[in-house]
């Protein structure tokens, strides 16, 4: 790569940097223009009037995890099929169609029994997976 | 110059980022300091002319791994994610038995020999910076290798994904007791 | 060899003047472009997102039959104006519960990861800051940082009803990354390449040759990514991390003033972003169906139009679609993408492919018609 590629590079740290600028200036004008009267129940967390009990950092259900997961798995296949999907076209004009398409197609079958496994045994449900879960783990 | 601006801000924010997770005593505070130290990685890459893999780093390491990681920790939810540990040297003797010590020192004495030979082999080789103008971008180059060479490993991780998918299901049912 | 706005402007006779002055500092000159390209993108973008909360409030009271604002200015357009100014005079709030730098990071964050994405957006053949070789992978991978911002700012206000949006929102937001992505391999697999350029170069003429009509699944493909895309902008029927009527204003319940506006602006800005990109992979992008015999910069001017109008359609319908439909459950939100998204995603993947290796990359259009 020559140098000049590198430049392609640079609007994307320009953008970021005028992201941050942006931040934080407005962040300064509210600082000079907003009114400053703070008050302890004013900076109690919003609870529609109650008086909030206990700290919102609670334990949270495992589903948000298991779909975290699945997510990572398949986040790992789509950055592995994105660059034979690139040369798709390309192999087919060079006459390696039905090769690329095996191989693709081959990839993406294993992706597909991975769903239907979840989807049978009930991971993918969001309210009954505690008890559909039970009920197979027999 | 740009490349040399790029490498400086990535490199800080990796180095930075890394020596603020080790050093925050605040859980949710460390992931973030880990999610700098990533994307800091990922601008390493992208100084290499590796720009798929730098963008493939975010996509799963900023998009996915620490999101999972903010997750499980919310999982464990607890009063508070702050260690009320005082020092690292007063806590070490609990951390572990004469087994864990030992193994952990085997693994450590492993990676220090790996990385001396990793080094020394760069080091010693003159990398040149040429590439073969056989292909129009990293991206096709990926692609080629992944088809032709590395047809078998391809296909073979997709097995491995769906071995970690299906490990990941299990793991997180309830089990009956 | 990744296309800039510089590479581009470069042809140009009056740019070699310019030139001359940074002899030897090339990279000067190119940071400096790129600055001032930079902040018109912004600006423009800004006052899209502002207009734009303006446009829905306009549209929700002509579906609504009311009358909507009209107080400031012609038709009370410069609506957002006020609400801009009346956010900076806000009074900064903060729980004392909250965790302070998370509490600033979470804004910052999904600035930062919108504002990333403009930099591959193809305005036009020759207006796009840089034409990165993984240009479409680049903004799936950059706008996950939105997803995380909306989890951190749910996270960092210790209040119930933030923390409830913020989780919905960031399972949300990566479950529905997947059919999206999928839906954009498709694209890729058709295209032969992932950046905008080689995308709508090879959509020119006639919208028949857009990758909409390409073929069936391609068709399907723009539905699944422009759901997913609406799931993915947290905009109604999705709109499940902020539903106001049950987590009062979730994920953003505890930020007040510029924070608030902040968090806004980068939404509204999103769904500009996602329109443009539906626009650029399946509705032809900025290309004229037509020929047309001008010069280089009227006939960007021109194409600059086209792809603002289709993009702007687009946002039309997204605010349309939110007044029209009610707002899903978080269990059927799940199983839609689940259970129906993926799985027609991939399968649109797999027909994409079969497509281009039987009818030899042909379009439905080619194959009905012959030829070009």
């Amino acid at each position: 790569m020559t140098p000049a590629n590198f430049d392609g590079l640079m609007p994307i740290v320009i953008l970021m940097g005028i992201a941050v600028a942006l931040f934080w200036g407005g962040h300064f004008v509210s600082v000079i223009l907003a009114p400053k009267k703070p008050s302890h129940l004013k900076s109690t967390p919003y609870e529609c009037g109650e008086q909030p009990v206990g700290s919102a950092w609670s334990m949270f259900n495992v589903r948000f995890y298991v779909v975290g997961l699945i997510f990572i798995i398949f986040d790992v296949e789509s950055v592995l099929m994105f660059p034979v999907a690139a040369i798709f076209r390309e192999l087919n004009d060079m006459g390696h169609g039905g090769y690329a398409l095996i191989i693709f197609l081959s990839f993406i079958s294993v992706l597909i029994e991975g769903i239907a496994y979840c989807w049978s045994k009930g991971d993918l449900d969001w309210v009954k997976s505690y008890q559909v879960s039970l009920k197979n783990n027999k | 110059m740009f490349l040399q601006i790029l490498f400086a801000l990535s490199a800080l924010l990796t180095v930075g980022g890394a020596i603020c997770v080790l050093l925050t005593k605040n859980l949710m505070h460390s992931c973030i300091f880990l999610l700098a130290s990533l994307i800091g990685i990922a601008g390493l890459y992208a100084t290499l002319g590796a720009d798929f893999v730098a963008v493939a780093q975010i996509m799963i390491y900023v998009g996915g791994v620490v999101i999972l990681m903010l997750f499980a920790v919310m999982l464990t939810g607890g009063k508070d994610f702050v260690s009320r540990a005082q020092n690292l040297l007063g806590l070490a003797p609990t951390m572990g038995n004469m087994w864990t010590y030992g193994a952990g020192l085997l693994v450590g004495l492993v990676f220090l020999l790996t990385n001396f030979k990793l080094l020394s082999s760069v080091l010693n080789s003159h990398p040149t910076r040429t590439f073969t103008n056989e292909f129009p971008s990293t991206v096709n180059r990926l692609g080629h290798l992944l088809v032709k060479d590395h047809v078998l490993a391809f296909e073979i991780s997709s097995v491995l994904l769906l071995g970690a998918l299906v490990g990941a299901a299990i793991i997180a049912r309830p089990r009956k007791q | 060899m990744n296309q800039t706005i510089v590479s581009y402007l470069a042809q140009y006779e009056f740019f070699d003047h310019i030139a001359a002055l940074f002899k030897g500092n090339e990279s000067l000159l190119a940071f400096l472009v790129f600055l001032l390209v930079a902040l018109i993108i912004v600006g423009l973008c800004a006052t899209i997102g502002g207009l734009g909360t303006y446009a829905e409030r306009k549209i929700s009271a002509d579906i609504q039959q009311r009358l909507g604002p009209n107080r400031v200015g012609p038709y009370g357009i410069l609506q957002f104006l006020a609400d801009g100014v009346k956010m900076m005079t806000k009074e900064d709030i903060m729980p004392f519960t909250a965790d302070k730098m998370l509490f600033y990071l979470a804004p910052m964050l999904a600035l930062v990861g919108v504002f990333a994405t403009l930099a591959v957006l193809p305005f036009s053949s020759g207006f796009m800051m840089t034409n990165l070789n993984v240009g479409v992978f680049y903004l799936i991978a950059i706008s996950s940082l939105v997803g995380l911002a909306v989890f951190l700012g749910g996270y960092a206000s210790n209040s119930k009803w933030s923390m409830l949006g913020g989780m919905r929102g960031a399972s949300q937001i990566i479950s529905y990354e997947i059919p999206v992505t999928i839906s954009i391999l498709a694209i890729t697999v058709l295209a032969g390449g992932m950046s905008f350029g080689t995308i709508v170069g090879m959509q020119k003429g006639l919208p028949i040759n857009w990758f909409i009509f390409h073929n069936p699944f391609a068709f399907l493909a723009f539905f699944v990514f422009f759901t997913g895309a609406l799931a993915e902008t947290n905009r109604a029927p999705f709109d499940l991390p902020e539903a106001e009527s049950e987590l009062v204003s979730g994920y953003h319940t505890e930020y007040t003033g510029m924070r608030f506006g902040f968090f806004a602006l980068a939404e509204y800005i999103e769904v500009f972003v996602v329109c443009g990109v539906a626009a650029a992979l399946f509705l032809g992008g900025s290309n004229l169906p037509f020929t047309l015999e001008m010069d280089n910069i009227p006939l960007q001017l021109v194409e600059f139009s086209i792809f603002m109008s289709k993009t702007l359609l687009l946002y039309y319908v997204v605010i349309w679609i939110r007044w029209t439909f009610p707002r899903l459950r978080v269990d059927q939100l799940m199983s839609i993408c689940w259970k129906y998204l993926t799985p027609i995603a991939i399968f649109n993947l797999m027909g994409c492919a079969i497509w281009l290796v039987v009818f030899n990359g042909k379009s439905m259009a080619e194959l009905m018609f012959g030829g070009h």
